[in-house]
């Protein structure tokens, strides 16, 4: 089917299939940053930022040069449009997931032990939310969502070992955060 | 990794370890079904916004000439003549280039 600036140049000629295929090949990698910018709680929102995102590209195909790689245009729009999205939904209430009954159907310890597990999660995520976005996208995409650091680097548009030092130094503060509200990582 | 890098990297793991979601299967075809009706709007927009801004310029063009005393004749020659000679240039491309593809052969 080509790469992806051969699509793009046949997509920018009114070709609808090349569009289809370039669909195909990213749309999986900005669903999951965008859901690494909006979190577990909306991931409805995220997949529409993931449409939002093809159609904003779609109208806008005609201007993109070529001057960067596909991909990373590409992501750019989707992560300002995720960030865009989260200052808005900030204050909705978010939807109920199956988180709950996942952790529900997980064989675990007795329940003071479960509890505690749970308060000191609640802390972790309250930690999380606190951090700047990039250290939050990179905290989901290499912990939640299985994405390796060459592949996270990609879909934020910096280089692998920035991408390291983000995971680096987010573990830092978010120990610090913890210990600072009693929580021990042990 | 430090050690206290450890303790909060193996908690990162247990507390995120949750399914991970996905797409629905049918997205890429109800994306693409949104990008042909969107192309479409934009076609017509497109459309309607050219011909608005022709029509406006026809008549505007005609009051101005009206006002500098023209009669109706010379206006109507002033600005269907350009639109005829661009038709015709078009007309003689398209059969140059079908005399060239026909020699070609």
């Amino acid at each position: 089917m080509g790469s992806d600036s051969q699509l793009v140049a046949r997509a920018q000629g009114g070709d609808q299939q090349a569009f289809g295929e370039l669909v195909r090949r990213h749309s999986d990698p900005v669903f999951r940053l965008a859901v690494s910018i909006l979190g577990r709680e909306f991931i409805p929102e995220a997949e529409d930022v993931a449409q939002e995102v093809f159609l904003k590209v779609h109208r806008a195909i005609e201007s993109f040069r070529g001057e960067a790689e596909f991909s990373s245009w590409l992501y750019r729009i989707a992560f300002n449009q995720a960030v865009n999205l989260k200052a808005r939904v900030r204050f909705r209430n978010p939807h109920a997931d199956d988180t709950v009954l996942y952790r529900a159907m997980t064989p675990g310890p007795g329940p003071e032990r479960q509890a505690e597990t749970a308060q000191r999660d609640q802390a972790l995520a309250e930690c999380i939310r606190t951090l700047p976005e990039v250290y939050q996208s990179a905290l989901r995409l290499y912990y939640w969502l299985d994405t390796g650091v060459g592949e996270m680097a990609v879909l934020l548009g910096v280089p692998e070992n920035t991408a390291k030092s983000y995971l680096h130094r987010a573990r830092q503060l978010l120990h610090g955060m913890l210990k600072e509200r009693g929580y021990s990582c042990e | 990794m430090e050690p206290r890098e450890a303790g909060i990297d193996s908690l990162l793991r247990r507390s995120m370890a949750e399914p991970v979601p996905s797409l629905p299967p049918d997205f890429d075809q109800r994306l693409m079904r949104e990008v042909g009706r969107s192309s479409q709007r934009l076609d017509r927009y497109r459309r309607l916004l050219l011909t608005g801004y022709g029509l406006t310029s026809v008549v505007a063009s005609a009051l101005v000439m009206r006002g500098q005393g023209l009669d109706w004749g010379a206006i109507a020659v002033m600005i269907i003549g350009p639109l005829a000679l661009v038709e015709a240039a078009r007309r003689a491309r398209r059969a140059t280039c079908a005399t060239m593809e026909h020699g070609a052969r």
